[in-house]
């Protein structure tokens, strides 16, 4: 399967050489018929959760390659109610990124971010999107929508993407500090993007529809929060790669019926799961799920599952909703555990991991994010504090190139082996 | 009296100096960042160190910071835990200009000025306020302009050294100018208001969101050229110079430091280029260039791996050309290889007019008489071999660089890669050793592939533990070596790209002579490469012909 995978991803990347329109429509094929065998396919070994929300990332991505002129790019943590309501696709970056490092067909366009003067040192899921759209690749969205949260990149990304693209561009700035005048702050720009589609597609926003969906994001982030604490004590089995589309289900498809249906599903499989068992860890940042000896750790496995992952509970909201759509939005973004000192996120994930009675955590340094990785050594010294072990691990969420696997396969396993034992990593 | 430091431009400098404070940018270059690693984490960039390393050394007490990016917030964090600073503030800067932001800016300037006030036991004092404002450096006549990410003191006169204009530093706080407020208001609470306006309203900083207002740092007519500093893992900069590579209007350097002491030394040989570049008149010393003179004419190329002279006699001929391992030292190196071609021609020194040196190990040389950096050597020698190319490619042992120039042979523009073994000689000399093969049965074995094998990692240790574990799969060796040879030229081809390298195409330096390596770079840039049989001997024919132009 995975020759197939790359010898697919080696294809798309040199058809797109000489006919990036044609290496488009093979893609979209290609994730089609991913969606159709995560469906059909009885020999899958996902859970009907996992296969879910699996299948609808699959079609969401898909949509923004066949239907460009009725897609708007969001940055991944842009609250997307809106363009639900409207209907329009939200078209993902960052999505994209990690979907064409899993087709392992992304080294043609970092390399063509490179030669572009665009520094190494850069996020590679955003350097992955932006080769591929200054490539040819990706389409044209109708316009581009971003947070300054939760990354340096955001900023950089969207504005060169607006450039390329020659779309309008709105940006919504979120402030650092975690204050009502704050969230005032964002919930007024939330208003003013909204004035701002309707002039672009010259649609008018049903308000209500707009309550409704945000509603629905309120239920689909209690429901998963419900499912977090009934994981606690229980085995659910399953991939890594399927924390990235919760993420995704959490985020970019907010607000949706298939989200809600999504995150019910999560509680009824928890209800009916087997009593816990082996290893339990919280993944901080994204899953690098590229690093096939990283997943034989913990994919469908006994001894050791990730029962949790801050890319997914990191905008969890407790406590009744604001009235006004707009607010509740905009604290969901201000309060994100991304937003602020690291400190917040940190406390977060240990609140999460006593939560979901997770055994150690990993903290994964991402290659380029500053954020995450600045704040390693005192996430380290915090988890421990907190009696929980955490294991600190350097790598690239997407890019082949920067390796590692074994090395970062040593670490895992040595990790584990220690909160077997019931010890205190030291890396 | 205790000294507050600050690093962004929109700090309210002038609010904090109102309050009893004195005030001083942080632009410590550190020669090390042993102290950060131990809190931080070696991918943070090297201006947010070397932040660190200035406030774990005890030498920073006081410092106001500004949520400018994510590496200063982490600096933050980790200050803030630590808890050893006697004033430490982090300022919420919001992306965005326009009255909502300079509302919020406001009450971060309010919340600012009783933190502070209280830590110094002062009172906001409105004629101090006033009289801290600086007006605007007003300079005239021809100069260069530093963009990009900040530019440290040592590092800005390492450049001004260097440069054959007036240097201004346009980068990042460097670039600070805020008027003062109009009128005779004495209010804290109000004056707030417009000085909240007028710190957003200066030339904004690649972290806001709207940057059109930069394109005011280039529109002087004054502006002869532009270095463009990037600090690693500082990515905001290296934005702007994508797009200024594309449409700069005036001859563009681009220079990356790692915010080092060390990296200042580093960067020399492209600042002395691009000098070179900008007044080649000046770049001899000479009565002229193209005057034929008496004697024979030596080029003295010490590079890391090997030293290389040519001797020319006066109608340009090639009487003497010898390369030799550097060994220890560049001077013993150079001395030998000079003997040895001297001999080789059957000259004596006497009989050498001039000498010129170049590469790496120039400067050490005593022989000379002139030194000139290996890109204008490299330039110089390629365009006497072939007047017609245009772009010439040298991947030497352990650099590679791309240089393009023009139809009279002057340097238009280059780029280096010498931070790493990634892409040159070393990076093959050592896989070469992994799967144990010589130079020149590795230069052969590439050509005869059957397996297209992508060596993901370009990474000297990590491509090393690829290759060991293709060897253990019992991958055909010509694969393996094709697969590595495609990984060189793909860098190669990528700086190549960055630079808007233009046929007719030349190579040069001692990776020309591994033909799977000139192959793969040829099929990658889909236009045939000049390889001269000299291409080893390029920087020092190019140092000779020099030598040739000096009086």
């Amino acid at each position: 399967m995975q020759d197939l995978i790359s010898s697919f991803g080696a294809w798309v990347q040199a058809v797109c050489e000489k006919d990036p329109v044609r290496a488009r429509r093979w893609l979209a094929r290609g994730y089609r018929a991913k969606e159709l065998q995560l469906r059909f396919d009885p020999r899958q070994k996902d859970r009907p959760a996992d296969r879910m929300v699996a299948e609808q990332t699959m079609r969401a991505m898909t949509l923004p390659l066949v239907h460009p002129e009725r897609s708007a790019m969001a940055s991944l943590f842009l609250p997307c109610e809106p363009l639900q309501v409207m209907g329009l696709y939200p078209y993902s970056c960052e999505g994209f990124g990690c979907f064409l490092s899993g087709t392992q067909a992304e080294q043609s366009f970092l390399q063509h971010a490179e030669s572009q003067g665009l520094p190494d040192t850069f996020c590679s899921y955003h350097r992955v999107f932006i080769g591929a759209a200054e490539k040819g690749l990706m389409p044209k969205p109708r316009f581009i929508l971003n947070t300054t949260l939760a990354c340096d990149a955001n900023l950089l990304t969207f504005r060169r993407l607006a450039e390329h693209f020659q779309v309008p561009q709105f940006v919504v700035d979120v402030p650092y500090e975690t204050v009502e005048p704050a969230v005032d702050y964002v919930a007024d720009q939330l208003r003013e993007m909204v004035r701002f589609m309707e002039q672009e597609t010259g649609r008018q926003m049903d308000e209500g529809a707009l309550r409704a969906a945000v509603a629905r994001s309120q239920r689909s982030m209690e429901q998963f929060d419900r499912y977090m604490t009934l994981r606690a004590d229980k085995l659910l089995e399953g991939e890594i790669t399927g924390e990235m589309f919760t993420a995704f289900a959490l985020h970019t498809l907010l607000g949706t019926p298939e989200t809600e249906a999504y995150t019910r599903q999560c509680v009824a499989e928890a209800e009916k799961a087997l009593p816990a068992a082996g290893v339990r860890l919280v993944w901080m940042h994204t899953v690098p799920f590229w690093v096939e000896p990283l997943r034989k750790v913990t994919d469908f496995s006994r001894e050791v599952q990730v029962v949790a992952c801050d890319m997914c509970f990191e905008g969890l909201l407790r406590g009744p909703m604001d009235e006004d759509p707009y607010r509740a939005m905009a604290r969901r973004v201000v309060c994100s555990a991304f937003n602020g000192p690291v400190e917040r996120r940190i406390q977060r994930g240990i609140d999460a991991a006593r939560q979901v009675k997770a055994d150690g955590v990993v903290w994964f340094c991402h290659w380029g994010c500053k954020h995450t990785l600045g704040g390693a050594q005192l996430a380290k010294e915090r988890f421990e504090a907190a009696g929980i072990p955490c294991l600190v691990l350097d790598g690239d969420g997407c890019d082949h190139s920067h390796g590692g696997e074994g090395q970062m396969a040593t670490r895992m396993e040595a990790f584990v082996e220690m909160l077997k034992a019931g010890g205190r990593s030291e890396a | 009296m205790s000294t507050t430091y600050y690093i962004c431009k929109y700090t309210p400098v002038e609010l904090l100096e109102a309050l009893g404070g004195t005030c001083e940018v942080l632009d410590e270059m550190p020669d090390n960042f042993s102290l950060s690693d131990q809190v931080g984490h070696p991918n943070l960039c090297g201006f947010g160190k070397s932040v660190l390393e200035a406030c774990l050394s005890g030498h920073v007490k006081e410092l106001v910071l500004v949520n400018c990016c994510d590496t200063i917030r982490s600096v933050y964090d980790i200050l803030a835990a630590r808890g050893e600073m006697d004033f430490l503030f982090l300022l919420d800067m919001l992306h965005t200009g326009g009255p909502r932001a300079a509302a919020r800016t406001r009450a971060e300037l309010l919340r600012l000025a009783e933190a502070y006030a209280a830590y110094k036991g002062t009172l906001f004092d409105p004629d101090r306020f006033r009289a801290a404002f600086r007006p605007a450096a007003e300079q005239e006549g021809p100069y260069l302009s530093v963009m990009g990410g900040r530019v440290g003191d040592r590092l800005f006169h390492a450049m001004a050294e260097a440069m054959p204009l007036p240097l201004r530093n346009h980068t990042c706080v460097h670039d600070r100018f805020v008027p003062p407020p109009e009128g005779e208001e004495s209010d804290l609470e109000r004056l707030m208001e417009p000085y909240a306006r007028a710190l957003l309203e200066q030339v904004p900083c690649m972290r806001m969101t709207d940057v059109t207002g930069r394109e005011s740092l280039r529109r002087s007519p004054d502006l002869k050229g532009i270095v463009y500093h990037t600090v690693k893992f500082c990515d905001y900069y290296g934005f702007e110079y994508s797009g200024l590579r594309r449409d700069c209007g005036v001859p563009l350097l681009k220079l990356e430091s790692d915010y080092t002491a060390q990296s200042s030394g580093q960067l020399r040989t492209r600042l002395e280029a691009f000098a070179e570049s900008l007044s080649p008149e000046t770049t001899l010393t000479g009565k002229g260039r193209g005057q034929m003179k008496k004697g024979y004419f030596a080029g003295i190329d010490s590079g890391s791996t090997s030293t290389d002279v040519a001797i020319l006699d006066q109608d340009r001929r090639l009487v003497a050309q010898v390369i030799l391992p550097t060994g220890a030292g560049a001077a013993v190196g150079a001395e030998r290889a000079m003997e040895s071609a001297l001999t080789q021609a059957g000259l004596k020194a006497e009989d050498i007019t001039a000498t010129v040196t170049t590469g790496y190990g120039r400067s050490a040389i005593q022989l000379g008489d002139k030194s000139i950096t290996e890109i204008t050597c490299h330039a110089k020698g390629a365009f006497f071999l072939d007047p017609t190319v245009r772009t010439i490619i040298d991947i030497g042992g352990q650099d590679s660089k791309v240089i393009r120039i023009d139809e009279t042979g002057n340097v238009v523009n280059f780029v280096m890669n010498d931070k790493c073994a990634a892409g040159t000689g070393r990076f093959l000399e050592l896989m070469a050793r992994t799967l144990e093969l010589s130079l020149d049965e590795m230069s052969a074995a590439g050509l005869d592939w059957k397996e297209d094998i992508a060596i993901s990692s370009m990474c000297t240790v990590f491509a090393e533990s690829e290759v060991v574990s293709l060897i253990a799969q019992n991958r055909r060796t010509a694969d393996i070596v094709h697969g590595l040879n495609e990984a060189v030229a793909a860098k190669t081809c990528a700086l190549c790209k960055r630079l808007g390298g233009e046929p007719i195409y030349m190579m040069t330096g001692g990776v020309s002579k591994n033909k799977g390596v000139a192959e793969a770079i040829q099929r990658r840039l889909g236009a045939p490469l000049r390889i001269s049989n000299e291409a080893q001997l390029n920087g020092a024919l190019g140092a000779a012909l020099f030598a040739m132009e000096l009086a």
